[in-house]
């Protein structure tokens, strides 16, 4: 079969690349997305959704089915808020999906025994014969990747699935901030981490991370879309969330008119659904309209003219953002409004029946706490290398804020960051560090392998991967 | 053993020593072979002048997955000296440098970070050592003042 030949002749291994083929599968699974692919390639050839759908029983996964407006179909997620797997069963299928959907493919089962055959009246004849289940990765090595505070008790678990069910011959766990400190080429780094539900900042130094400066805040991508929401619901007119999905029609209206647009009815839509659907449209303002004020100062704080920065962009253009529905109108001050939390906790606009952002949680609270957690001698070399990554990073301007913000903390000190410029490196940051590391030829020696498993048992991961 | 499962060439602890010891060698330059096997000494040079140095580090390739060569990360140990602004004499630190440059490929960056601390390890007797991604992290003054913790 060709497509068991996992790397395509243009990435294969070649003496110059040094590594040896091992045709190793890099798992990096976050809360919004899970990234798959193979060692020594670029990006991640599969890339999906962590939410998956809920229906009559079922479990459905992937982007399109899990788009489809089905009556009754809830939307879940396995991962908790923290970026550490909740529920391990579907967390299993779902990883088990990105795996076999994309990369390796599924082996030919038996067509008495598959189910793809099944008349319904002699469903119960042989059923002995799914014993014999399929271990779709019993020739791929497995790296996966972790948060660093990913619980041992995950670790373990982790390895037990890639050993026992999928049939890995070996085995790895790396803590993604260290990846992606690597792989821009630092052994010591202050990793700032913006995802979709959660915002890390990390020390590490010669590759290893320094526990006492984890710092973890719920200020991430999602609560960005909790913050825009928060702001249509109090604009004047109300702005009505209407996703995609639910437009049948639209002709075009002026800025500020009310929709032209007809409604498709569905029958028993799930909150949860809705809410996903919606989620895209945010994601859409968030990718075209936010910006995050650059600095200097805050957005609230005086400028130079005697006004402050919040008249200053007033006197700008805004930009126009088009609802599902064709309704549109222009965003001025507000498109900064709503993420001035990240930096400013009294800038947060407050959600009804949330507590209140703390100044804790805040980035820059949250980089001086990391900072003062680990060794003085340390601290210069952390500020020189600050590490950016994750997807809400690429909020327009955020860098230069980050800047800003380090500059006023530390006056007097080297601040520099390092931002992958390309989308890819910093969205899949620990993915590719990943990929690379497992595509070494010197790196076999690193895995734990099936014999070391069985010998040592599950403990092991905490043994070796540090 | 490193991250990355690279190993040090027993030629960097020699070469290392003998700058140790016999004070003659001024700086090393390591790098990693092209298959990304293991760490060898580069160059061993008895010229001082940092300047020269620096050249050496701005001008260091790496081939990337696909042949192309581009800019390249080393790593390098300096015996590095100063004279005290107190005037009480001239101090010598030797001095380990992680050079990666921002503008170099992913993966020689990659490789480099997760392999350095088995060579770092394996060098005993380092006085301070420090990372460096750009030009101004490697111009005299700025490691002079890093070295000498502002003391020159």
């Amino acid at each position: 079969m060709a497509s068991s030949q996992p790397l395509t002749s243009s990435v294969q291994p070649t003496d110059v690349y040094g590594g040896d083929e091992v045709s190793a599968i890099i798992l990096d699974p976050g809360y919004s997305s899970v990234r798959a692919g193979f060692a020594g390639e670029d990006a991640p050839k599969s890339f999906i959704s962590s939410y998956y759908g809920f229906h009559n029983d079922r479990q459905i996964f992937g982007d399109d089915d899990t788009h489809n407006p089905l009556p009754g179909m809830e939307i879940r997620n396995p991962m908790s808020k923290d970026g550490v797997v909740e529920d391990w069963d579907v967390a299993k299928s779902l990883w088990h999906y990105s795996i076999t959907s994309r990369l390796v493919p599924m082996k030919q089962t038996d067509p008495r025994t598959n189910g793809l055959n099944d008349d319904t009246k002699d469903m119960d004849v042989e059923m002995e014969g799914t014993e014999e289940e399929e271990k779709p990765l019993e020739e791929h090595p497995l790296l996966m990747t972790e948060t660093a505070w990913n619980p041992s008790k995950n670790r373990e678990k982790s390895i037990e699935i890639a050993m026992e069910e999928w049939g890995c011959p070996a085995f790895w766990l790396q803590r993604n901030s260290v990846l992606a400190a690597f792989a821009a080429g630092k052994a010591t780094a202050l990793v700032v981490d913006v995802g979709a539900t959660i915002t890390s900042v990390v020390c590490i130094h010669d590759g290893l991370i320094l526990k006492k400066s984890i710092q973890k805040s719920p200020l991430a991508g999602n609560w960005v879309s909790s913050q825009i929401r928060a702001l249509w619901n109090t604009s004047e007119p109300k702005i009505d969330l209407i996703p995609h999905f639910m437009i049948a029609a639209k002709t075009p209206v002026d800025a500020g008119a009310p929709a032209q647009a007809t409604y498709q009815k569905f029958e028993n839509i799930t909150d949860s659904f809705r809410t996903r659907e919606e989620e895209r449209v945010l994601t859409e303002f968030k990718e075209s309209v936010v910006q995050v004020w650059p600095g200097p100062g805050r957005l609230s704080s005086p400028n130079p003219a005697g006004t402050t920065n919040v008249d200053y962009v007033k006197a700008q253009p805004g930009r126009v953002f088009e609802f599902p529905n064709g309704a549109n109108q222009m965003w001025n001050v507000e498109r900064m409004n709503v993420v001035e939390g990240l930096w400013d906790e009294k800038a947060a606009i407050p959600i009804p029946g949330e507590p209140a952002v703390t100044k804790g949680q805040t980035i820059p609270e949250m980089i001086k706490a990391s900072v003062n957690a680990v060794d003085m001698d340390l601290r210069a070399a952390l500020l020189q290398n600050v590490v950016v990554t994750g997807g809400t990073t690429l909020i327009n301007g955020f860098t230069d804020r980050l800047n800003q913000e380090l500059l006023n903390m530390y006056p007097g000190t080297r601040i520099k960051i390092n931002a992958a410029g390309l989308t890819t490196e910093r969205r899949f940051g620990s993915w590719i560090g990943g990929s690379i590391l497992g595509s070494l030829g010197t790196f076999h020696q690193m895995w734990i392998s099936k014999k070391e498993y069985e010998e040592f048992g599950a403990g092991v991961v905490e043994k070796r991967c540090k | 053993m490193s991250q990355s499962g690279v190993d040090v060439s027993p030629e960097c602890v020699s070469t290392f020593n003998e700058l140790k010891l016999n004070k003659k060698i001024k700086f090393i330059i390591f790098k990693l072979t092209d298959d990304y096997k293991e760490i060898v000494v580069e160059e061993a040079s008895e010229n001082g002048d940092w300047d020269y140095f620096r050249e050496k580090l701005l001008n260091a390739e790496s081939k990337s997955k696909n042949g192309k060569v581009g800019k390249g990360p080393r790593y390098a140990v300096y015996d590095f000296n100063y004279d005290l602004a107190s005037g009480e004499g001239t101090r010598s630190k030797i001095t380990f440098i992680a050079w990666s440059p921002d503008d170099a490929g992913i993966q020689p960056k990659m490789v480099y970070a997760s392999s350095k601390d088995a060579l770092k390890r394996s060098l005993n007797g380092l006085a301070t050592e420090f990372q460096a991604n750009d030009t101004d992290d490697i111009e005299y003054q700025s490691v002079l003042a890093k070295v000498s913790k502002g003391l020159a």
